[in-house]
């Protein structure tokens, strides 16, 4: 899952970025407003993180001007507690969600994922393909009722392959998905991960589309 | 001194003053009236004597007979029963020869003649007149119950004092009424005053209050306005603080969450516990420099400082010492030419050393690295540079607003440094200006 996120203050834009990471979202971090903005219609994002008390051309404006765009990523806006008059404004201007400082990784993690599934028009944090059951919530994954552990990139890349069944995803666009633009990507990092992945779940379960990418296949 | 209420005072006052000129005139009235009624009555006892006198007592004819009787008649059935009229007629020896057969039957002749007397007759008062008969042979005494004289003075009175009298309770009555009515919106504005919440700061209305409580009203409306815009200044404050105390606390939270994560590299933690450290250090900061703010603006910190004479380089010169590593780690030069005298002669060594510090810190935390800072002292004004820093005008004339950090600041301040310098700037009677020309930042503390 990518993520876009724009905060000013470093210590909570690092820990959310660290610590999403960690969650296997990769996250894409501007500090600043306006470069937060234009970063939207480059690349394709999940979700938003916008932090509304932005120095420069502050947060409402960003997502005012996004939708007016019809860009409809699900975007999660940053408040203060109390701050009732942004936080209703900001929903009206179009945010799909809000939390307020302080909150929690979790919670973070949480609501993205919420935010996201609700966007792809699932409800259910629950995905079954086959054999294999995976919780967006939990990032647990099951082989016939059976938990097998997985790297956070291994879990990020099933998920996008089983959020795409019976699409082909290029591994430019896996890349996209599974790192933020300032990760130092290797060129086979994919292909070592849906290696990986094959040995763990069995060897048949992702195809390999020639010179395409990889998708699941029912 | 016992505060009496001014309304109850003016009312007493009137009423004492009506009563002492109501009894006054009274007692003038009755005075006079019996006077009169004395007069009246003693002429009628005299005329009524002298006809007495004119008959013959000695022989007393058929003729004087019944004209005798008709007079006593007439004066027994004069006008009403109570006048109390009687006569007898003695001997010049005091022997009763002669009487109207009711009151002057007890009339003693006690030796007086030729005037009034008053005699006790059967307990009652009789004044009675003595005069000798027309032959001097006999004694004739008319007299009336003086009682009966003093109850028609009293009806007399009461005839025309009544109304009068009427007259000053009715004008007493009416002046109470407009005391009392006078003094309502005096009391509504206690009532008032007294029923108001303590939140409640609006101001008292004056409507239909008296010209010379209105400046009173006046007063203490512009006093309530006071405390109502320290009041909102404080709230103001707390609520900003808290709102910027937010960020700092959520940057913390969350790098604490990553410093605890399961399967976290021992490098990531590491950064993260050095980011908590810095985040603690920022936020520590934040609250002494939230907190010298607001004790700036009491003012009882304010009568607490002291009037010195300050010396700018001694008060420089710990700040250097101070600075000093700071600097060197960014390879910032400085350069200051201070003269002992500043804009700010006489003040508190402690404030103005905040006010440069404050400078110096800014001027150190927003420069880059190997940058040139210069702090000049003259008795005219204080002048921090910064080389390498570039703000827009919108930014420059925002700077010293509360909270107010630039866009894009990587550098996490407190945002309250030069408000707190602005607020020292005015406290000693200077202005601050901000200028930024071919990327210097220049901070000027003015005297005017």
């Amino acid at each position: 899952m990518k993520i876009l996120l724009v905060e000013d203050d470093r210590l909570i834009g690092n820990g959310l970025q660290v610590g999403l990471n960690k969650s296997g979202f990769s996250v894409d971090w501007f500090t600043d407003g306006e470069e937060g903005e234009e970063a939207l219609y480059q690349t394709a994002y999940d979700a938003v993180i916008l932090d509304l008390g932005l120095p420069g051309k502050d947060g409402m404006s960003i997502l005012t001007a996004w939708r007016q765009k019809k860009r409809s990523e699900p975007v999660l806006i940053l408040t203060a507690i109390g701050d009732v008059d942004n936080r209703i404004k900001g929903l009206n201007n179009g945010a799909d969600d809000y939390l307020a400082k302080p909150f929690s990784l979790g919670e973070v993690a949480a609501r993205l994922n919420a935010l996201i599934r609700r966007s792809g028009g699932q409800s259910s944090a629950q995905i079954t393909w086959r054999n294999i059951t995976y919780n967006q919530n939990t990032r647990q994954v099951e082989q016939n009722g059976k938990p097998v552990t997985l790297s956070p990139r291994e879990t990020a890349l099933l998920e996008q392959l089983l959020l795409n069944r019976n699409r082909v995803l290029s591994k430019e666009q896996l890349e996209e998905k599974l790192y933020s633009w300032d990760d130092d990507v290797s060129s086979n990092a994919i292909e070592v991960h849906v290696h990986h992945l094959r040995k763990k779940l069995g060897k048949d379960i992702i195809k390999t589309v020639n010179k395409l990418g990889y998708m699941l296949e029912d | 001194m016992k505060n009496t209420s001014l309304r109850i005072r003016l009312m007493m006052a009137f009423i004492v003053i009506f009563a002492l000129f109501g009894g006054l005139s009274a007692g003038v009235s009755w005075f006079e009236t019996k006077e009169k009624i004395d007069e009246f009555f003693d002429t009628y006892q005299i005329a009524l004597a002298r006809q007495l006198s004119s008959v013959d007592w000695a022989d007393l004819d058929d003729d004087s007979q019944s004209r005798t009787n008709r007079l006593v008649k007439n004066i027994q059935n004069a006008d009403d029963e109570d006048e109390a009229l009687g006569f007898a007629v003695f001997t010049r020896d005091g022997q009763k020869v002669f009487h109207d057969n009711e009151n002057g039957k007890n009339f003693y002749y006690g030796g007086y003649i030729g005037g009034f007397m008053t005699q006790t007759v059967e307990d009652e008062q009789w004044r009675i007149v003595w005069i000798f008969s027309a032959d001097e042979k006999y004694i004739i005494a008319v007299g009336q119950e003086l009682k009966y004289r003093n109850d028609v003075i009293w009806d007399t009175l009461e005839e025309f004092i009544a109304p009068w009298i009427g007259g000053l309770l009715l004008a007493m009555l009416i002046m109470l009424g407009i005391i009392s009515r006078e003094f309502r919106p005096l009391r509504r504005l206690s009532t008032d005053l007294q029923n108001r919440s303590a939140s409640d700061l609006s101001p008292v209305t004056s409507d239909g209050l008296p010209a010379e409580i209105e400046p009173l009203v006046k007063a203490f409306n512009r006093h309530l306005a006071q405390i109502d815009s320290m009041i909102r200044r404080e709230r103001g404050f707390i609520a900003n603080a808290s709102h910027e105390l937010r960020t700092p606390l959520a940057g913390l939270k969350i790098q604490l969450e990553v410093a605890r994560m399961d399967g976290i590299e021992e490098a990531a933690r590491n950064e993260a516990l050095d980011n908590l450290e810095q985040g603690l250090a920022r936020a520590a900061h934040l609250v002494e420099q939230l907190l010298i703010l607001s004790r700036l603006e009491s003012s009882v910190f304010q009568n607490k400082l002291n009037h010195e004479k300050i010396d700018w380089q001694i008060l420089a010169e710990p700040l250097f010492y101070e600075y000093q590593k700071k600097m060197q780690q960014k390879s910032v030069r400085l350069s200051s030419d201070i003269n002992a005298q500043g804009p700010v002669a006489e003040g508190d060594m402690l404030l103005c050393s905040l006010l440069l510090r404050n400078l110096l810190d800014n001027a150190l935390k927003y420069s880059p690295d190997r940058a040139d800072i210069n702090i000049t002292v003259t008795p005219e004004k204080l002048t921090v540079s910064n080389s390498g820093i570039s703000l827009s005008p919108e930014t420059l004339s925002r700077l010293s607003e509360r909270f107010f950090r630039p866009a894009g600041q990587a550098e996490q301040g407190s945002g309250l440094g030069l408000s707190i310098v602005r607020f020292i700037a005015d406290y000693y009677g200077c202005s601050l200006h901000f200028s930024n020309q071919n990327n210097i930042f220049t901070a000027e503390v003015v005297k005017l």
